[in-house]
């Protein structure tokens, strides 16, 4: 797909990371604020990492996926 | 041109060759003759075309699994990425070219077929996302919010294996077209 501008690798750490977020925030691993942030922002990178595509790179004009 | 020698053609040329399936007496294959010599001449050079007639080279037609004429298959490295029966306008005859240039099928034969479906390390990495969600999900309280994200995920994996998502995406597909497309 064109509109991919994330590599498999930068994918695979993107939903680990993401994954682990959740993990932490939901599990209650992480508690207070943090852990209500970390309940939230790791959906960003799960779900950019799913997706293939990251917004930041795309307004930065940057990719990780070899054209 | 042989069975043999077309798909020796289709695997040894380096560049992605458009195939097109016509017969004399078939009158939208005249019809699509015109645009299809501006594309190759405009394509010259990047993708190559293959005429095959259909009466002449019955076996060839065969082993491309053309059942209507004209048919225009579109093969990348010896592979078919692209496939169009009947006529059609230049857009749709672009579309084909330019699907031998990206890999990609054009979005009508997606369409048609419904069974495109995420790539295979696409497939894997959400199922995997899937189950560490829904194992996250569960021991969490459990927490409905990730168990819902993990269906999602889930079905974001399998979409097009799912009956129901492939009878109502051709629809889906039509509704959402612009007009005049």
């Amino acid at each position: 797909m064109s509109f991919v501008n994330e590599a498999s690798w930068d994918r695979i750490v993107r939903v680990i990371l993401g994954i682990v977020l959740l993990y932490l925030g939901w599990a209650g691993v992480v508690t207070g604020p943090l852990g209500v942030v970390f309940q939230y922002l790791g959906l960003l990178p799960l779900i950019t990492g799913l997706v293939g595509w990251c917004p930041a790179y795309a307004i930065l004009r940057f990719r990780t996926k070899k054209a | 041109m042989s069975v043999p020698l077309l798909l020796q053609t289709l695997r040894q040329n380096p560049l992605p060759v458009v195939v097109d399936v016509w017969a004399p007496w078939c009158m939208p294959c005249r019809a699509i003759e015109r645009p299809l010599a501006v594309l190759k001449e405009e394509y010259a050079g990047r993708v190559d075309v293959v005429k095959v007639n259909a009466d002449e080279q019955i076996e060839a037609a065969r082993a491309l699994g053309v059942t209507g004429i004209p048919t225009l298959v579109t093969f990348r490295e010896g592979k078919e990425v692209a496939r169009h029966t009947g006529s059609a306008p230049t857009a749709v005859l672009r579309q084909l070219f330019e699907a031998g240039l990206a890999g990609d099928a054009p979005a009508a034969r997606v369409a048609r077929k419904g069974a495109a479906g995420p790539a295979p390390v696409a497939r894997t990495l959400r199922a995997l996302t899937a189950a560490a969600l829904l194992l996250t999900g569960w021991l969490s309280g459990p927490s409905i919010l990730l168990i819902a994200l993990a269906g999602a995920v889930l079905f974001s994996a399998v979409y097009d294996r799912c009956p129901l998502w492939r009878a109502i995406a051709p629809r889906l597909a039509s509704v959402l077209r612009p007009r005049g497309q």
